[in-house]
């Protein structure tokens, strides 16, 4: 440790600076706009956006479908980091390296994908068509459903990756131990496995969490205008209504929420590993 | 037993579900046909070769690699001493410095890129390009500081003490003796910065004008308006794009070990 206090601050102002002057300051300036009106601090912005139907409905829309893709990747999560980790090594480090893949391609292609697989003509309507099931094609993109889906494939390679470290830092013989004392696999998941990655999980879900909530290209490309999410009605605020204190206010409670799920997800780590 | 006979199954069914639609959009960008379907319309590379005809891409193309390179750049000659003095300094205040510089990646992109938009561009008329190169700076400066963070952390601060008592000065043991075996650290953070870069949406949403227009933006828009193979096609070659850079860094220097 060195302990000139002069260059350890020459050194590390200005990072600092730049990111307070470009990021932190008009951010800031930004989010103080949803509480003032004629130069008066007010919730009036607040109050206002949660009065309309469809801005309460994309609230809650967003906030369901992140739980929902939370919820689903951890499930699919844990199957797979448990398959992956009872590899032999050689599959082990090829399978992490195709679960890897898909976070360096670029999201907007990842997105476009699913436009070929649920479009009009895509594959899911051809195969549903040549089938006889259904002599129209069905609507399948420009629903939940769809936004869902590209979610999921989007972050789900985040909460496998926290699930196998979580798994693999796990004592070798507990499972082996548990399953001898004669528990169940779901017991053995339950009362072993689960608690064990707990902190694995919570990280998981936390950048599956905020992920999902604060997604753009997704909804964009897979909901459009039918299916809204707080972030592309913040969009279509700024550049079809011009309406900026609106903005503001996506603005705020987007940042809430990620800080929110952080924190209480942080506490509930550590809070169960107490006990 | 069961478990172990769900493994397999469980694995092809992921794969399908990760990799398979990287796979269709590969399959959709050769089809010979006029409109996006599968399977492809037979086989051909008009679409592959009419990307490189459109302008608006190549300029956006050009656009998204100047942010991608300069930006990283530029984050880490900010991040590697900002990282360097937290590492190795007693720093008042250091928490809060380590608090600010990471903050970019938990503020979603779309709010920085309005802020900037609001604030920086529209009263003093500032300089989209820069603004763009100033977002993109800071949106990689937390991951320039955490991997050069973690590279340095794990590097015995003794030699360079060492270095400094032999008569060094401290730059010079900087330079000398920390740069070289941070090195690989620092190629990293460039290649994870660029991808993060390269491949941002949001925060350039709002950072768009005549002329001037990030790629993955300009597909957007494309997309919206057309509907031909043309952007599987883009998608396909940058996605070929991404995985030879981040293949041959894992090659070459063991990417993941610093991630």
């Amino acid at each position: 440790m060195f302990q000139n206090r002069a260059e350890a601050l020459a050194l590390a102002l200005p990072a600092a600076i730049f990111a307070a002057v470009v990021f932190l300051l008009p951010v800031a300036i930004l989010l103080s706009e949803g509480f003032r009106s004629d130069g008066a601090w007010t919730l009036a912005a607040y109050t206002d956006f949660f009065s309309q139907t469809l801005n309460r409905t994309v609230f809650f829309r967003t906030f369901r479908l992140g739980l929902e893709v939370t919820a689903v990747s951890a499930i699919i999560g844990y199957a797979a980091a448990f398959a992956i980790v009872n590899l032999p090594p050689k599959g082990k480090g090829r399978m992490i390296g195709l679960v890897t893949l898909p976070l360096m391609i670029s999201p907007v292609a990842r997105t476009y994908a699913w436009i070929v697989i649920l479009g009009r003509t895509g594959i899911v309507n051809e195969a549903i068509t040549g089938l006889g099931l259904s002599a129209e094609p069905l609507r399948l993109l420009f629903t939940e459903t769809a936004v869902f889906i590209g979610l999921l494939q989007l972050f789900l390679p985040l909460m496998i990756l926290s699930l196998i470290s979580a798994l693999e830092n796990m004592p070798k013989d507990a499972i082996a131990a548990a399953r001898v004392l004669g528990a169940n696999w779901f017991q053995v998941f339950w009362k072993v496995i689960l608690p064990l990655t707990r902190e694995g999980l919570v990280v998981g879900g936390t950048l599956v969490f905020t992920g999902s909530l604060t997604a753009y290209i997704t909804p964009a490309i897979l909901g459009g205008s039918k299916v809204l999410m707080l972030e592309t009605l913040m969009y279509q605020q700024v550049s079809v209504a011009n309406n900026f204190v609106s903005a503001s206010v996506i603005a705020f409670i987007l940042i809430v929420m990620s800080f929110a799920a952080n924190i209480l997800l942080k506490r509930l780590a550590t809070a169960r590993n107490r006990r | 037993m069961s478990i172990r006979l769900l493994s397999p199954v469980v694995l092809f069914l992921l794969l399908v579900f990760l990799i398979g639609p990287f796979l269709i959009i590969i399959a959709a960008s050769l089809s010979a046909g006029d409109t996006l379907a599968f399977p492809p319309q037979g086989l051909s590379l008009r679409w592959v070769a009419k990307v490189f005809t459109i302008d608006s891409f190549r300029d956006s193309f050009a656009m998204s690699m100047f942010l991608a390179v300069f930006g990283t750049l530029a984050a880490l000659i900010l991040g590697i001493p900002a990282a360097y003095a937290l590492a190795r300094y007693r720093l008042p205040g250091s928490e809060t410095v380590r608090t600010v510089v990471s903050l970019p990646i938990i503020v979603p992109g779309i709010i920085v890129g309005l802020a900037l938009l609001r604030y920086l561009v529209v009263p003093f008329g500032f300089n989209i390009t820069l603004a763009l190169f100033f977002a993109h700076t800071a949106l990689v400066l937390p991951y320039a500081v955490r991997v050069v963070s973690a590279s340095l952390g794990n590097l015995r601060s003794d030699i360079e003490e060492a270095a400094v008592l032999l008569g060094s000065s401290r730059l010079g043991a900087f330079f000398r003796v920390v740069m070289p075996n941070i090195r690989g650290g620092i190629l990293a953070a460039f290649i994870l910065g660029f991808v993060t870069s390269f491949n941002q949406v949001p925060v350039s949403l709002f950072l768009s004008g005549p002329g001037v227009r990030t790629l993955p933006i300009d597909m957007l828009g494309y997309m919206e308006t057309t509907y031909d193979p043309s952007i599987a096609a883009l998608s396909a070659l940058l996605a070929f794009l991404s995985i030879g850079i981040v293949f041959l860094a894992e090659r070459f220097l063991g990417f993941s070990r610093y991630v």
